[in-house]
Formats: structure tokens, sequence, C-alpha cells
């Protein structure tokens, strides 16, 4: 990102003073909105993912919905950034975050896999699915849980594994 | 409801995901990825031993009844289909392990391999029009990468061809697919059958049912390198790695043969044409009657284009790739017979499929050879080779042994899969069928076309006194060269390893030639599943819908 947004670079300068340690890049509303709206993406997401078994939304899209999030975070403050700031380390730019990555992938594709074989073991096909209402519990009311989340979740890990790690290596080139 | 059906796919799937996870450690990715394979064999070996009496074993996934769930169908045909991929993806697999180089094995090739299996394992059972498309695009979203797996100028230029073509193809298919949904309103191959015998009751239009077929068979020819949709097959065959040459040629071109087989001899033969529709000489009103001359148009055209083709090109891969169109012509042959002449289906379809096994392990064959002697001496151009037989003699009697096999020489197994041909088109010739003498002459010249190619090739490339740069290469005594970083020591080690892989591909391509009553038995059942559309609708028995 550093070399190729002179003008950007101009607008901060007039702007804001520069914090040293962020990319020097973009612009202080950017950084700002990107705080802003992060968090928000991510709580869509997870949301979207919850009510997926039943509702529109599912295991894919909130994967999708995540991956926006990272690549804000990626586009605003820099490929470093998320290295430095959750792994702690600022070394090894390639295979630092995007190891990471890729064992979400493979994570995900083994709960998806592992979630359909389960049923199995109870003599049932391939990716039976069950469902079963807690209810009675004290302030939340009733709950569901569905078996279908396991199958989401994995199919979540996996949308945000693959897409990031195609981020990570193309974005590294 | 029986696990057995599904198992070849799970077990495909677990160890791609197993190989994902094993990253770290090579040889234990190796191990792994081998056991998976070897147990994709057994899983496969289970299912058939359990169909092969005629049987239909339906698996409905998720315990969700037929025309709305994902149903799979394992009966003779996809057992005998999947008996194929899993013997032939066994000896590919080990002579990868030995063959790519560690990079490339730690990076993605395991996962991709198996995943492309799990696409090969579904189109085979599956018994449901959309999800052959999805399982078409598994198995071929893996292939693209395998086949960029080296990456360089050309091979990425070969590769793009081959991912545009194959992505234009899969878009037609889809939307073929949704114009056959929208007509007939089921998406059930067993429903689509029945929906389509009896089209009165249900209110469907067979006509435009018909087009959208011939559309669908556009794709199917494509994934299947048949005249005219044939040019991508050169290039991405010169492309890819040896091993996942092998298992386009062999294994991937085989899932296009049997979509053919399946949705056009099972399903849409339900349909009959108004009389209107049928073509001149030919007297039937069945929708086959319709695809025969298509097919055999389709089925001369490779095998007089790939003949030729093969004759005059200066490389052992390319001789390789076009004589791969020339032999998928041959498969496709019997079935325009079967398709026009109703009294010789089941042999035809039965000749279609033991050419089919037999090109799949013979064609493997080779392309590995034309690997390993790439490996060892750094080129398959006929220029630059010569005398390989006499420093490699088991290198190359492992060719000889494909090549022999694909001419058609007994007692190997190709033999017979020409001499089913050839008896296949005598008897239509013997009831008088039109086209009858020309699919005689097809084969009669597509055989002597195979001769001339391969003899060409043993000649320039394993015959007569070794070239300059095999004698560079190649030691007296059989051993490598060093030419660069492996050792001597080594490179001789992964060499022999990859010449065991190969003696044991020949000694299967006898072995079936020798025992064949085993794979004509399996073939013909395979054959009668697939003609049978009554039994295939009366297993899945798909609910009726009430509108």
């Amino acid at each position: 990102m550093s070399d190729d947004a002179p003008a950007n670079e101009d607008v901060a300068a007039a702007e804001s003073p520069r914090p040293s340690d962020v990319d020097r890049s973009t612009t202080v509303v950017a950084r700002t909105v990107v705080r802003v709206v992060v968090p928000i993406i991510l709580v869509t997401a997870i949301s979207l993912l919850l009510q997926g078994h039943n509702l529109p939304g599912g295991g894919f899209i909130g994967g999708v919905l995540t991956a926006t999030a990272f690549v804000l975070v990626y586009v605003i403050f820099g490929l470093d950034y998320l290295q430095a700031t959750i792994l702690d380390r600022r070394d090894e730019v390639d295979e630092g975050m995007v190891s990471v990555y890729r064992r979400l992938f493979a994570l995900g594709l083994a709960l998806a896999a592992g979630s359909g074989l389960a049923p199995l073991l109870f003599d049932l096909p391939f990716l039976t699915q069950a469902v079963l209402f807690v209810e009675h519990l004290p302030l939340y009311g009733e709950l569901e849980v569905a078996s279908a989340l396991a199958f989401d979740l994995g199919v979540y890990f996996t949308v945000v594994g693959a897409l990031l790690t195609i981020i990570a290596e193309v974005g590294a080139e | 409801m029986s696990t057995t059906v599904i198992a070849p796919l799970l077990v495909a799937l677990c160890t791609a995901i197993l190989t994902l996870l094993t990253r770290p450690n090579l040889r234990l990715l190796q191990g792994v990825s081998l056991l998976g394979a070897v147990a994709y064999l057994g899983a496969v070996a289970a299912l058939f031993d359990r169909v092969v009496g005629g049987e239909t074993l339906v698996y409905q996934v998720g315990d969700w009844a037929a025309p709305f769930g994902i149903t799979l169908v394992g009966d003779a045909l996809a057992a005998f289909m999947l008996g194929l991929a899993a013997i032939v993806s066994v000896g590919v697999l080990a002579h990868a392990v030995l063959y790519v180089d560690d990079f490339g094995q730690r990076l993605s090739f395991h996962p991709l391999y198996h995943f492309m299996m799990v696409g090969v394992s579904g189109s085979f059972l599956t018994g449901d029009i959309f999800n052959l498309f999805v399982w078409f695009e598994v198995m071929l979203m893996s292939s693209y990468v395998l086949v960029l797996f080296y990456g360089g100028k050309q091979h990425t230029r070969a590769a793009l061809n081959y991912v545009v073509l194959n992505l234009l193809g899969s878009a037609v298919m889809l939307v073929a697919i949704g114009g056959i949904y929208a007509t007939t309103g089921t998406l059930n191959m067993a429903d689509l059958a029945r929906r389509l015998a009896d089209p009165a009751a249900y209110d469907v239009n067979v006509l435009p049912v018909l087009g959208l077929a011939a559309v669908l068979f556009s794709v199917f020819a494509l994934k299947a390198g048949l005249v005219p949709f044939q040019f991508w097959v050169p290039a991405a065959y010169r492309a890819a790695p040896a091993p996942v040459t092998a298992m386009l040629a062999g294994v991937v071109k085989k899932v296009g043969v049997y979509a053919v087989v399946r949705l056009y001899f099972t399903i849409f033969a339900a349909a009959s044409l108004p009389r209107a529709l049928s073509l001149p000489g030919l007297a039937g009103d069945s929708a086959l009657d319709f695809f025969g001359p298509v097919l055999f148009l389709m089925a001369a055209a490779s095998v007089l284009f790939g003949g030729v083709g093969a004759v005059g090109r200066d490389d052992l891969d390319s001789v390789l790739a076009y004589s791969s169109i020339s032999q998928v012509g041959f498969i496709v042959l019997p079935l325009a017979v079967a398709a026009t002449v109703p009294s010789v289906r089941i042999l035809g379809v039965t000749a279609c499929l033991v050419y089919a096994f037999n090109h799949g392990l013979a064609k493997s064959l080779l392309f590995l050879v034309a690997g390993t002697v790439r490996e060892s001496v750094g080129s398959t151009d006929f220029a630059d080779l010569g005398g390989v037989a006499g420093r490699s003699p088991v290198l190359s009697a492992a060719f000889f042994v494909g090549a022999l096999s694909l001419v058609g020489v007994p007692p190997l197994s190709g033999f017979f899969g020409k001499f089913l041909v050839f008896d296949v088109a005598a008897r239509a010739f013997a009831t008088g069928a039109a086209g009858a003498a020309a699919t005689l002459a097809v084969a009669l010249l597509g055989a002597v076309l195979t001769i001339a190619y391969y003899t060409r090739a043993w000649n320039a490339a394993f015959w007569g006194e070794p070239s300059e740069r095999v004698e560079e290469f190649l030691g007296d005594d059989g051993s490598v060269v060093p030419d660069g970083g492996q050792s001597t020591a080594e490179a001789a080690l992964s060499l022999g390893g990859m010449v065991v892989v190969l003696v044991a591909f020949a000694v299967a391509v006898v072995a079936f030639g020798i025992g064949f009553d085993v794979l004509y038995g399996a073939a013909e059942a395979a054959a009668r599943a697939a003609v049978d559309t009554g039994g295939y609708v009366d297993a899945v028995a798909p609910a009726e819908v009430v509108e």
C-alpha cells in the first residue's frame, strides 16, 4: 500500500499529525471509519452464522462478511498490522498469518465433514441433522440447539480460511 | 440404507482433509495419502461386491426422500466406473509420490488429488443432475490447479485455455440443467426418467428436453475430448505433470463417457420422439435414435482425427495426447451402434465400458512412462530420444505392454476391447442397420492408425541405438547420471520405484487380459444396469409430488 497512493498521503499530511506506527498512506477518516465498522461487521457476520440454519444467512455468507472485515483492516492498516497485533510478532511476513488461515481452512473442512459423519455412529445417513429445544432457561427463555450449526461453523471457518489465505498471499505479492 | 454406497466418497473426502492436516510432516502426509487411496480401493471393492449381482443400492443423504434430497445411487455401472477410478488412482498416486517434487507434494498436490477423486466418485454415484454439475465442478476445480502445477509460462497458457473452456462448458451445463428443471419440474434422474416416459401424465413437453439434452451432450463431449471439442486436449496434457495427465486421460475423461451412458441410455432413453423428428433411414422413435448418429459422427471424427494427428507428432507426450482423442472415439463408437440398434444395445455398452477400462489402465501407464522418461532423460522429443530400451529395458517393456494393449494384441485386455467393438459393429451389420458398414470401416482404419503411431513412437524413442542424450543421462546399467541437485543414488532409487509402479501397471494390463472373464462379467452387469431404466426408477422410487 505504501508506494502507490501519494495523493492520499498528501491529504493525510494536511489534515492531521501522522501517527508514527500506522501505515502513512491512509487518511484518518478511513482509519476511524474502519475502527467503528469492523466490529459491527463481525457482529453481523456472527449473527448471520448463528441464525443460518433456519433463517437467511449461514456459514458461507457469515464467512464472506468476516473476510471483508479482515480485508478492510488489511487495506487501511497494511499487511503487517494483524500479524503484529494478533500474533505479536513482526517477522516472517509471508508465513505468519497465512499459516493460521491455512490451518483454519483445514480445521473448518474437518469440522464440516466430521459433523456429517457423526450421524453414521447412530446408524443414520450422512449429514442427518437433529434439533433440541432447551426450555425454561433463566433469563434466556427457550434455546434452540441445532446440529446444523456445527456444519455451518465448519463452512464458516473454511470460507474465512480460504478467502484470507488467497487475500494474504496475493496481497503480499 | 447402506453406508457402502457413500463409503468411497467419504473415504476420499476424509483422506483429502487428513492430507491437509498432516502438511508439516511430508512422510506422514504421503503415508496418509497412499493409505487413503488403498482404503478407497477397498470401499469400492465392497460396493462392487454388493451390486455386481444386479442389485441397485440407494442412499438418501440426510434422510431426505428421493426427489427432494440428495440421492446417491450405487449400481453395477457406477461400481464399474468407480473400480476403474480406484485401480488407476492407487497406481498413479504411488508414481506421483516419487515423481512430484517434495515442495509440490507438501504444498497442495495430495489434497487436490483426493478432492479430484471426491468429485469423480460423486459424479459416478449421484442420482441427481444438479448434483452431477456440482461434482463435475469439484473435480474440475482441483484439476485446474493440478494442470497448472508447474506454473511456467507455456504451462500457464495451456492451463488457462483448459480453465476457460471448462468454465464455459460448466456455464452451458448449468443453463441446460436449469432448462430441464423448468420443463420437467424435477432434477432427480429417476423422477426425470419417469416423467419423460409418461409426458402426458406429468404435463411435460418432451421436445425442449430433447434439445436441452443435446446441449448437455456437447458439455459431456467437451469433458471427454471428442471431436469437435478435442482442441484443449494436447496442450493441457503436455502442461500437466505426468501423474496428473495420467489421471486426466485415464479417469477424468471417463466421467464424460459415464455421463453419456447414464443420462442418455438410462434416463433420456425413456423419452420417445414425435415421428416427424426421426431421421431418414432410422426406424426407431426413442430419444436414443436421435443421439445415435450424432455419437457416430463425433466418434468417427475423433478416431480419425486423433489417429492422423498422432502419426504426425514428434514427441512422446503429443503422440499420447492425440492417441487419447482417437481412443475416446473408439470408446464412444460402440455406444453409437448401441443407441441405434436395440438388439446389440447391451453388447454395445459392454464394449464401451471394457474399452474405457482398458484405455484407462493402458493410457495411464503410457503417460507415466513418458513422465518417467522425461524425469530421467529430460526430454520426450523423438529428436532427443532413441534406444531407451537398450539402457532401461524394464521401463521400455512397460511402454511396450501398454502400447500393445492399445493396439489390441491378445492376450492383453486391449485385445478384448477392440474385439468387442468390431463384434458389435459386425452384429449390427448382420442385422442390416444403417451405417454399420461405415462403423466397421472407421474402426478398421482407426486400428491401423493405432498400429502406425505406436510403432513409430516405439521405433523413435525406445528401439535402435541410444541417442547422445540417452547415453548421457542413462548409464550402461540403467542407472541415472546426476543432473543437478539429486545425487545419483537418490535419483536411481526414485527412478527404480517409479519403474516398479509401471511394472505393476503392466502386470495389471496383462492380468485383466488373461482373467478377462471377470472384467467382462462386471462390464456386462454394468451395461445391463445402464439400459434398465425401469429398474433404476423402481430402486430410487421417488415420491410423487402433489402440485
